[in-house]
């Protein structure tokens, strides 16, 4: 199967819906009775259900699913049950778990497996705080694990394990690393009860890739399209996702908090971002004290430099909870925004305690370190960040700053090109990476990637002013001109004024190259356009002088028009002009 | 979206951003090695009355036992017991007694531990002082839960002491085993508690790492195949640098292991990332200066460049050094600046241009800095090209001896082996072979200096590679072919298809193969080597092709080849090969009978030879030459000439070259013989003739034996010897018939 068939079978999967949505009473029953059993379970998960629930119309009295039936199992384990589930619930899990050990029902049996395998979690978190030394540190292990998979694999093969127990079995099996078997558990885990939502999250952080995704055999429920949207932004399909949560709201989820703030995160990665921001306006109108997501929603605040906006946020995070990881990330920005470098990595270092694997902050600590140029923890920052997840464009794009401002054009380029193959269609790596080929006078190399960033779209703008000088260097002034012209006309068409936009330096080339070939009133009009720039008036001014002077010797500018005129919509400046055709360039492309 | 189980992995290290934590602040802990150490030395100074020679030899141990990586308790007890075995006992059961009863017994251990020390030899000052002093402060930092740590792994130290011993590498074979994607159910849980704990022990644990490292990096720079293999060692790193992201030194040698395997992707995410992290440990210093990271900085610039080098990708290789003497010009680094240089013009010869003036600057300057690595290295380098440019042989060898007292003096050995190759390399370039093996011998006699330079030895590396083809091919020429085959099974074991220096043996195999095939007139045999050699070699591919052809009567086809061969050797100023190409032209010239028409290329390639101080080359063109005036007509200067370089022909040269001189040498009395008849001269020809007649049978080359007969039977019939000619009649005759037909004698006419 070819690449692009491929994409659009994906294409088509998104667009399609399971077809319980019709019957949203029904999925309403299903999720208040797997919350119930999460909520026995101690599982913490149920809250996505409960938020999805809360998002739906509420049912009559009569409608509402009772609790499940008791089994005899179940009756005698009761007591046992509930005084263990209370020791669980004060994280005392030990005690839990030897409360519950000669229980034989299924709640109780997976409640003692996981009191068990979550007490190991905590010693091995409080073990590595005391740790006999640098080597040791990462050798602390959770020791129950070996044993739980054991027991689970036992159980597993003589069938006797239900779907939550599969889960956790799962969940064992990722730890130990042994990532093969445990996809397939977690796949056997939403088989065995789809309405879980825990076994699918598991399962998508284990998802690489498409093709991966497409062998998979999966349990055909309305909780997979969920399941589906998620993975496509994990997998940076964000056109895929978006359109599953489309067809999502479309089935009338309308209201789900959590369908929005996915949207808004999905429109936050393709960087649509007065979309994004909108709906986490309206997410923080409908769930005032959320403080999921906000990371994200004070990143699309930085970049728009919204001050007052991110200083609000912050307030109201700092009094909602200030110890989460994301209070501090908001408040990390806050700082960077304010240009208080060293108070921004201060927070990011609290976010990154209190979760390590965070691992945006350890992306924004390296841009923060960056700015205090302090590059060896930059780098440090960076890598971190690398090792949590390698996938982290931004990180890598980091580290090539960061050896490009050490004056190591070349190392850097390893880095940009990672960046590179993990967005390829992002422009500022193509423009990086044609600035440190610029820099080691690889010519050619730099014009195929600044064409090439230009081809993409370029978010900066920067990309065709880079690939005319370059032309310019290289004496190669009809194509130094269309980029100019190209340049101009995609300045004016775009409206927004850009600070760092250099209109003048080509007007400036341009009125040059038209009075060399002879073209007096283009190269007038663009000297005269020269004169609204400040730092390119004194030069306008010579070059109009110098056209008179021409024109009074007689002679007549040249007919032959062979070179492009573009420059009727330019006359009229007061306005913004449309986007012209695009130029037919191919003398340019390298 | 973070998973409710993900664990909060904490790094207590972290302080400003900056992990300080590094591999090598690992002597700063307590582990239960030391504390067996500590015991050691404890008894030590208690036990007054002890042998003096017992004494003598535990205190020779303290040092490697202090300074190396920690060792299992029974390989502890082992080392001591080698020098004093009561202390053994005294050790163990000072260690048993802390062990097997309660934490206080440790702690009591620690407390009585300074008084020991106080009133005995070991001052405070003294390194057993200083050790013991470290171990306490590190030891009255640890919190209550990490002491009790401690305890509980020097209780399964100790106990794993008393278990039957298990190697290390059943261990981490079962640890991989578990870890691996393996069948839950082939787990035996008996097994399982007890890997559990025996990986908590840090007896074995904890200088796993360190071990590896040392151990590894050390020998796949000398001696690959004692090395793991590839795939295992890059497991065992991956192990590693999942639970300790920070062991920088693990990418360096997983740098190292995937160069190995020729794994460019990796070898270059591992260096980077090697030299990301270790650019965080240097980060304390000046930033910019001699120690800050601005020195790794360079260095990684530099290291990624010969990355690029050695995988022959020569732009990238450029950049990257340009880059690093960029950076290291700014930061007036001089020596690295060196090391630039160095490569600099390692890889304008690599690339094939003219490197000699950068070598001649790059030697100066190292001299100037100190650097007789550098020096050498460029001396060497300079040697090289030197001799193939024909600087004369007085002027390359004093250069090499003067190199040679350096490296024995800063004991360089990796140079001292270099340098011996190369010597027997030049020696054989000027056809000296006695000369070139005895250096060879030399070389590979250094192991015999083992004992004195402990573990220097290296087995591994390039010249080793070239000294053993250069005895290979020295064999070969002498027809030793069961030697040769030894050596090429050895160099087959020691150097991997898949090692960098394979293509070495590989190439002189197939040369060797070639020759043979090539003088015993298979030639269906030799058109496969050709194919071969051309892949490793692409001119001697073309000129071993253009001499089958001519062995095939292809002239045409021949000379258009030689002329491609000729042009390539002017390119690649390979004047040894240029000179082969003429004589092998020259060779042609003869086919077609035109003797004169070779003469003015004989003469030209004598020149070159002269010039050059190719001995082996200008008696093979005299004989050439010889042969030429033979057909000539003019018989007494061409046995005149061969008698010139008989002399040197059979002190230096092959068996084919002996036996053709001598060939010629009796075609010219022969010749002589027949104008003035003269019973004398014949029977000298015939008796040169029984002698080239050994020389050819030793070597088993038959169309060349077939002529000797040839000659004899007619020299046989003018002395009117008719048994004798009968003799030789028959065995031209047997030969004639298994030789295939259309090779003339014409076709072998030297």
């Amino acid at each position: 199967m070819t690449h692009s068939s491929s994409l659009e079978d994906t294409r088509n999967m998104a667009a399609t819906l399971s077809g319980e949505f019709a019957d949203l009473a029904q999925i309403k029953k299903q999720l208040i009775s797997v919350i119930a059993q999460c909520k026995e379970r101690g599982l913490v998960h149920s809250v996505k259900a409960s938020e999805l629930a809360f998002s739906l119309p509420s049912l009559p009295l009569d409608e509402v699913p009772p609790a499940l039936p008791l089994t005899e199992e179940d009756a005698l384990d009761l007591d046992a049950l509930c005084l263990a589930k209370s020791y669980f619930d004060l994280k005392e899990y030990d005690r839990a778990a030897y409360f519950l050990r000669g229980c034989r029902s299924q709640k109780a049996y997976f409640l003692y497996m996981y009191s068990r395998y979550l007490s190991g979690e905590k010693k091995k978190d409080d073990e590595t705080v005391d740790s006999l030394g640098p080597l040791e540190k990462g050798q602390v292990r959770n020791e129950a694990l070996r044993e739980l998979r054991v027991e689970l694999s036992k159980k597993h093969s003589a069938g006797e394990l239900d779907g939550f127990a599969l889960y956790l079995y799962g969940v064992v099996l990722r730890k130990l690393d042994l990532l093969k078997e445990a996809v397939n558990i977690f796949v056997a885990a939403t088989h065995a009860l789809p309405l879980h939502w825990g076994a699918w999250l598991e399962l998508c952080n284990l998802i690489t890739n498409t093709e991966m995704l497409k062998s998979l055999s999966l349990p055909d429920c309305w909780v997979r399209d969920f399941f589906m949207a998620h993975v496509y932004t994990e997998l940076q399909m964000i056109k895929e996702a978006l359109q599953k949560y489309q067809s999502l709201t479309e089935a009338g989820l309308t209201k789900s908090t959590y369908i929005i703030s996915q949207i808004a995160v999905a429109y936050h990665n393709i960087r649509d971002i007065d979309q994004a921001l909108g709906l986490f306006n309206e997410l923080r109108e409908q769930d005032p004290f959320r403080i999921e997501n906000m990371d994200t929603f004070s990143n699309l605040l930085y970049v728009r430099s919204m001050k007052p906006e991110l200083s609000y946020l912050a307030h109201n995070l700092v009094e909602i909870d200030k110890y989460r990881v994301e209070t501090c990330c908001v408040i990390g920005n806050y700082y960077s925004l304010r240009s208080q470098h060293e108070k921004a990595a201060l927070y990011f270092q609290r976010a990154l305690k209190l979760n390590p694997r965070c691992l945006g902050a350890w992306t924004l600590m390296g841009h923060e370190y960056m700015e205090m140029k302090n590059t060896s923890a930059a780098i440090q920052a960076y890598r971190h960040a690398i090792e949590v997840n390698k996938r982290d464009y931004r990180a890598w794009y980091g580290l090539g700053q960061t050896y490009e401002i050490l004056k190591m054009p070349f190392y850097s380029l390893y880095y940009y090109r990672k960046a590179h193959q993990l967005r390829p269609n992002d422009s500022r790596m193509l423009v990086a990476l044609g600035e440190c080929y610029e820099k080691l006078s690889q010519q050619i190399e730099a014009k195929k990637c600044y064409w090439r960033a230009y081809s993409v779209g370029d978010v900066e703008r920067m990309a065709l002013l880079k690939l005319a000088k370059l032309h310019e260097q290289l004496n190669e002034s009809d194509d130094a001109a269309q980029c100019y012209i190209i340049y101009i006309q995609d300045i004016f068409s775009c409206g927004e004024q850009l600070e760092h936009a250099e209109v003048s330096t080509a007007l400036r080339y341009l009125g040059q190259y038209y009075f060399k070939n002879k073209l007096y009133d283009e190269a007038s009009l663009c000297a005269q356009r020269c004169c609204d720039y400040n730092d390119a008036r004194e030069e306008g001014k010579a070059l109009l002088r110098q056209i008179s002077a021409v024109r009074e010797q007689g002679e007549s500018s040249s007919t032959d028009l062979s070179l492009p005129i573009v420059f009727n919509p330019l006359s009229n400046t007061t306005t913004p002009v449309r986007r012209v055709a695009p130029l037919d360039l191919s003398s340019v492309t390298p | 979206m973070a998973s409710v189980h993900e664990s909060l992995y904490f790094n207590p290290m972290i302080s400003n951003g900056v992990v300080q934590a590094n591999i090598f602040g690992i002597k700063d802990w307590v582990t239960p090695y030391k504390i067996a150490l500590l015991a050691l030395l404890h008894e030590m100074s208690t036990t007054k009355p002890m042998a003096l020679l017992d004494r003598r030899r535990l205190n020779k141990l303290i040092l490697p036992l202090q300074q190396g990586p920690d060792l299992t308790f029974e390989q502890l007890l082992s080392t001591v017991e080698e020098c004093c075995a009561p202390m053994v006992n005294a050790v163990k059961l000072r260690l048993f007694l802390m062990a097997d009863r309660e934490l206080q017994d440790m702690e009591h251990f620690f407390a009585i531990l300074p008084n020991a020390f106080s009133d005995s030899e070991a001052y405070k000052t003294s390194v057993v002082g200083l050790y013991m002093r470290q171990m306490l402060l590190a030891y009255n930092k640890l919190s209550f839960s990490q002491v009790y740590k401690l305890y509980k792994t020097l209780q399964q130290y100790c106990r794993q002491g008393q278990r039957p011993p298990r190697d290390f590498s059943t261990l981490a074979a079962e640890d991989m085993e578990l870890t691996s994607n393996d069948d839950p159910g082939s787990l035996h849980q008996s097994d399982l508690g007890w890997v559990t704990s025996s990986d908590l022990c840090m007896g074995r644990v904890l200088p796993r790492p360190l071990w590896l490292f040392f151990s590894q990096a050390y020998l796949l720079k000398n001696d690959e195949n004692k090395a793991m293999r590839p795939a295992t060692l890059q497991e065992e790193l991956n192990n590693i640098l999942k639970f300790n992201p920070d062991f920088a030194e693990a990418h360096y040698l997983s740098y190292l292991n995937s160069v190995r395997v020729q794994d460019l992707y990796i070898s270059t995410h591992s260096l980077l990332h090697y030299f990301d992290r270790l650019i965080l440990c240097g980060g304390e210093g000046k930033s910019n200066g001699d120690e800050g990271y601005g020195r790794s900085l360079r260095y990684a610039v530099l290291n990624l460049a010969t990355l690029h080098c050695r995988f022959g990708h020569y732009q990238q290789a450029d950049l990257a050094l340009q880059e690093a003497i960029r950076i290291a010009q700014e930061a007036n680094d001089h020596v690295c600046l060196q090391h630039c240089l160095s490569w600099l013009y390692t890889l304008e010869q690599m690339k094939g241009s003219d490197s000699v003036t950068l070598t001649e600057d790059s030697v100066k300057m190292a001299a100037h800095f100190c650097l007789p690595y550098l020096a050498s290295l460029g001396v060497q380098s300079l040697v090289q090209q030197g001799a193939t440019q024909g600087i004369p042989a007085n002027r390359l060898l004093d250069a090499l001896r003067g190199t040679d007292v350096v490296h024995w003096k800063q004991s360089l050995s990796e140079l001292v082996e270099i340098s011996l190759a190369q010597t027997a390399s030049i020696w054989r370039l000027y056809g000296k072979s006695t000369m070139a093996q005895q250096q060879v011998q030399l070389l590979l006699g250094m192991a015999s200096l083992e004992s004195v330079n402990y573990g220097v030895q290296q087995n591994n590396t390039e010249p080793f590679a070239i000294a053993l083809c250069h005895l290979a091919e020295l064999h070969a020429d002498q027809g030793l072919y069961g030697a040769v085959g030894d050596i090429i099974k050895h160099l087959k074991q020691q150097f991997p298809s898949h090692t960098q220096h394979s293509k070495l043996w590989m190439l002189c195999d197939l040369k060797i193969q070639f020759e043979k095939a090539m003088n015993s007139g298979k030639f269906h045999l030799a058109e496969p080597h050709v194919t071969a050699i051309g892949a490793l070699d692409s001119m001697e591919g073309l000129y071993r092709k253009a001499q089958l052809l001519r062995a095939l009567n292809q002239m045409s086809e021949a000379s258009k080849i030689l002329q491609q061969v000729q042009q390539l050797g002017v390119k690649k100023r390979n004047t040894e090969m240029i000179i082969r190409v003429m004589l092998a032209t020259a060779e042609l010239h003869w086919d077609s009978s035109g003797f004169s028409a070779s003469l003015p290329l004989l003469l030209q390639a004598l020149t070159l030879t002269h010039t050059h101080n190719l001995q082996s080359l200008e008696s093979e063109t005299i004989l050439h030459l010889a042969f030429t005036q033979l057909m000539l007509g003019v018989p007494e200067q061409a046995l005149a000439l061969v008698q010139a370089v008989l002399e040197s022909v059979l002190a230096h040269g092959a068996l084919l070259k002996k036996g053709r001189a001598l060939l010629l040498m009796a075609r010219c009395q022969a010749v002589l013989a027949t104008s003035a008849p003269e019973e004398l001269q014949v029977e000298m020809a015939v008796q040169t003739l029984a002698e080239a007649a050994v020389f050819f049978t030793q070597l088993g080359c038959k169309p060349r034996l077939r002529d000797v007969y040839y000659l004899q039977a007619r020299l046989y019939h003018t002395l009117g010897n008719v048994q004798e000619r009968n003799k030789c009649a028959l065995l031209f005759r047997l030969l004639n018939q298994e030789l295939p037909p259309g090779s003339s004698i014409a076709a072998t006419p030297l």
